[in-house]
């Protein structure tokens, strides 16, 4: 079938032919049609020697002479062939793999000669190659890494930057392909699934406003005003967030149709509601009382004209009801007054700190005391406010500062700032509220910031001083500071000048996304077996990218034998609560949308994946490439092809502790795919198609090296 | 049934004045009206009134300030505050109390409620 296939597309050009055939088999075929030949001309000598003896007697002799020379040539030819096939064509295979793994996988160290020691200088010669290469390759890697450090160094400072950012930040392209994007955008767009590089932005956020802001920039940039925002508002794909956003036009980058844009993102969702929820109030409050005051009014004209005998009940009715709605309505308006500012969970021992810097920054002196609260507030306006209070007082002759947090019964807290010195009064601090806090910020009252807050503000005593009380609706007790949490921004800027990569089959290997994944499973057999983990990474633009990585336990609904559980170290408790395969598998689909999949010995897992999809409720029909057969066609058949030893080759090392979990030999699958990848091109095969028609010529090889 | 208690409305509303007028003749106080925060001082320390019916929105001084200026002197220690607001959140309650106030009504009230309230501001004064 295969030669076939080679022949009607070579067209039957032998030569050329020849020349698509591994080297061991044309050295192969080369002492086949020697033995052929001998033969041949064994039997034609034997022929012409007996038609000219010319004794029919002598026949059975010259058969007996040809059969035993016929072997005897057949054996020396089969072990010259034997000896050539392992100590030149194998031994040349192997030091052309071993070659081209340090000529485009930039693999580094000595290179082992010994297979090749029957092939004269060539060993040694490629050898000092190689090393030349390396020494040349070590001096440009020593200096671009001088550059690089310093350079990395300011990359760090500004990804610190905008991971820091309260805001979701995103870049894409003017596909609307996702370029970069910071950890809040995560949380803001991972409704459904987690956001990916190179994904397109509609995956995540409703079309319509993006496309609409996008457009209407772009108006305006032709209209010679590049540098113009528009403000959009947009749901979620799933509609659970509504975000306001920001989106800027970037300068165009190569020969890309559409410039790329920044995108910065607000959750308003619970804005939206309590904005739709005072709406909803205010109407009730419009309705409620120009009923009743309408009543009312029309009661009262009857009792002036005489008829209060008659009016009176319901007179005495309708402002009853009129009152109780007020009230009512009031109380509503309060409770729901806090809802309208954005009031963060603020460590209590935070707002000092910060308290404490102004007031002694000031030159004066703050004592405090506070229990471990966590405080729903403003901590900006409270430390403003509280500050400017404390200067005001001092110009007043107040001194030695000293501010306690009380926790209160029910939800909230006191605060209490004394001082020695003059007291204040009630009027002065009324008068002092409704002015603003600072000079400069005009719209920033004290009556404004005990709005915001839901409160009042009232002198009192402390400890026998004079004081302030100022209380605080929500207050809770605080638990350990939770660590940091690793906020990366993930991004390639490369995307933005890209085409898009069009179909699968004859893009450029480069510009393909992969999803590189592993499993592990309670046992070999996928028939019967079940996965217990499954790790991925994506692989965008020919790079890892760190920061998207699928990694889940999954809960294979029955008991994992010691024996497996002795490789990948997952136990029954472990597994216990993960998701089942149907969750754990849409998950992993969503991760895999678009790519194509690359594991090493892929039937294997993906066997699971098949067995599984009614109930995942997604078919795993995407694009696959297996590193095991990778290996064979860059390293020859006769290499082993475990990951082990394909690692081993192209010097990537595994770290024990990573060695058989999902997450530790996918990394390890996705550092040896990339290190294959040039390898690959550097043989000729750039696309696709063309890299699965090499693939198919080794698909006889075994499949249990896994 | 009163006992001729003497009881000062500072209220700057004339409408609900005329309520509140009609209410404390009918329950027999003796009493008398200022319309302005800063009438209300003097008036309180000529007369000493049992009861105070404060209203919080004043004109000039509010009824925090007067209650505060009440609380601070010594020869007005006997003098019960009731405080009125229109507005009457929890907090408003709260700070008017903080300030020495002995009762807290919300408007709009029933005359009922008020002339409870009065009875247990001036009852406290006797016990």
């Amino acid at each position: 079938m295969r030669m076939n296939a080679t022949r009607s597309r070579s067209g039957g050009a032998g030569g050329e032919m020849l020349e698509k055939l591994s080297l061991r088999l044309r050295v192969f075929l080369f002492f086949a049609a020697l033995a052929v030949g001998v033969a041949g001309a064994l039997i034609l000598g034997l022929w012409v020697g007996y038609d000219r003896a010319g004794t029919p007697a002598a026949l059975p002799g010259f058969v007996q002479a040809g059969l035993v020379a016929g072997f005897a040539a057949l054996g020396l030819i089969v072990w010259v062939w034997y000896l050539f096939d392992i100590n030149v064509a194998r031994a040349i295979d192997i030091l052309a793999g071993t070659i081209r793994a340090r000529a485009h996988a930039e693999v580094s160290g000595g290179m082992d000669t010994a297979p090749a020691r029957y092939l004269g200088d060539l060993a040694p010669a490629a050898a000092a190659v190689t090393e030349t290469l390396a020494e040349t390759r070590s001096a440009l890697v020593e200096a671009v890494a001088r550059e690089t450090t310093r350079l990395s160094q300011e990359k760090a400072r500004l990804e610190a930057l905008l991971s820091d950012v309260p805001v979701g930040v995103l870049l894409c392209s003017g596909r609307h392909q996702l370029v970069f994007y910071n950890g809040h955008a995560v949380d803001l767009l991972a409704a459904g699934h987690a956001p990916g590089l190179n994904r397109t932005l509609f995956d995540y956020l409703r079309e319509g406003p993006v496309r609409h802001a996008f457009a209407r920039l772009g108006e305006a940039a032709a209209a010679g005003e590049p540098d113009l925002a528009a403000d959009l508002l947009c749901a979620t794909v799933t509609g659970a967030r509504v975000l306001a956003g920001r989106m800027r036009l970037l300068d165009r980058v190569g020969d890309e149709a559409a410039p790329g844009y920044v995108l910065t993102l607000r959750d308003v969702t619970a804005d939206m509601a309590a904005h739709a929820r005072r709406e909803a109030l205010l109407d009730e409050v419009f309705d409620r009382l120009r009923r009743g005051a309408a009543n009312v009014a029309s009661l009262v004209a009857v009792q002036a004209e005489g008829g209060a005998a008659a009016v009176s009940p319901a007179l005495a009715d309708e402002a009853a009801t009129l009152a109780r709605a007020v009230v009512e309505l009031a109380d509503r308006h309060d409770r729901g007054r806090t809802e309208a500012w954005p009031l963060n969970p603020t460590r209590a021992s935070d707002l000092f700190d910060s308290l404490r810097a102004r007031i002694e920054g000031a030159g004066l002196t703050l004592g405090v005391e506070a229990p471990a609260l966590i405080l729903r507030c403003d901590g900006f306006a409270l430390v403003a406010l509280l500050g400017a209070l404390a200067e005001r007082l001092a110009g007043q002759g107040a001194h030695d500062f000293h501010l306690r947090l009380t926790d209160e019964p029910g939800p909230g807290a006191l605060f209490t700032l004394s001082w020695e010195g003059p007291a204040l009064g009630v009027g002065a601090l009324d008068r002092w509220l409704d002015g603003p806090l600072e000079v400069g910020l005009a719209d920033m009252t004290g009556r404004g910031v005990l709005a915001r807050h839901g409160v009042e503000m009232w002198p009192g005593r402390d400890a026998g001083r004079p004081a302030l009380c100022l209380p605080i609706r929500e207050a809770r007790v605080a638990g350990h500071r939770p660590p940091p949490v690793a906020r990366a921004v993930v991004y390639d800027f490369e995307l933005l000048g890209k085409a898009p990569a069009g179909a699968v089959a004859e893009a450029k290997l480069r510009d393909l996304t992969f999803v590189v994944f592993d499993t592990e499973t309670t046992g070999l057999n996928p028939a019967s077996d079940e996965i217990v983990q499954i790790a991925a990474v994506r692989l965008v633009n020919g790079r890892r990218i760190e920061g998207e990585v699928f990694d889940t336990l999954v809960d294979p609904g029955r008991k994992i034998p010691p024996a497996s559980t002795e490789v990948h170290g997952i136990t029954d408790a472990m597994v216990a609560g993960a998701p089942d395969i149907a969750e754990a598998g849409r998950a992993f689909h969503r991760f895999a949308e678009g790519a194509v999949l690359v594991a090493h010995n892929a039937p294997f897992d993906l066997a699971f994946l098949h067995r599984h999809a009614g109930a995942i409720g997604a078919r795993f029909d995407h694009p696959v490439l297996d590193t095991v057969l990778l290996s064979a066609v860059v390293f020859g058949q006769h290499e082993r092809h475990t990951l082990d030893a394909l690692c081993h080759r192209l010097g990537i090392v595994i770290p024990e502790e990573a060695r058989h979990t999902a997450i530790g030999d996918t990394v390890a699958t996705a550092d040896a795919f990339l290190k294959l990848m040039p390898m690959l091109e550097g043989r000729g095969m750039s696309t696709f198609t063309e890299v699965l028609a090499e693939v198919r010529r080794h698909g006889r090889l075994l499949r249990d090296m896994n | 049934m009163a006992g001729g208690q003497r009881v000062l409305v500072v209220e700057d509303e004339d409408n609900i004045a005329v309520a509140l007028d009609y209410l404390l003749t009918r329950e027999g106080y003796d009493h008398d009206r200022v319309a302005s925060g800063g009438e209300a001082m003097a008036r309180i320390r000529a007369t000493r009134p049992d009861l105070v019916l404060l209203d919080v929105m004043l004109p000039e001084v509010s009824g925090y300030e007067i209650c505060e200026d009440v609380r601070r002197d010594p020869a007005l220690a006997g003098v019960k505050i009731l405080m009125m607001t229109a507005r009457g959140s929890a907090m408003e309650r709260r700070k008017g109390l903080a300030l020495g106030a002995d009762g807290f009504i919300s408007k709009p009230f029933e005359l009922s409620e008020l002339r409870d309230a009065v009875r247990a501001a001036l009852d406290g004064a006797r016990g």
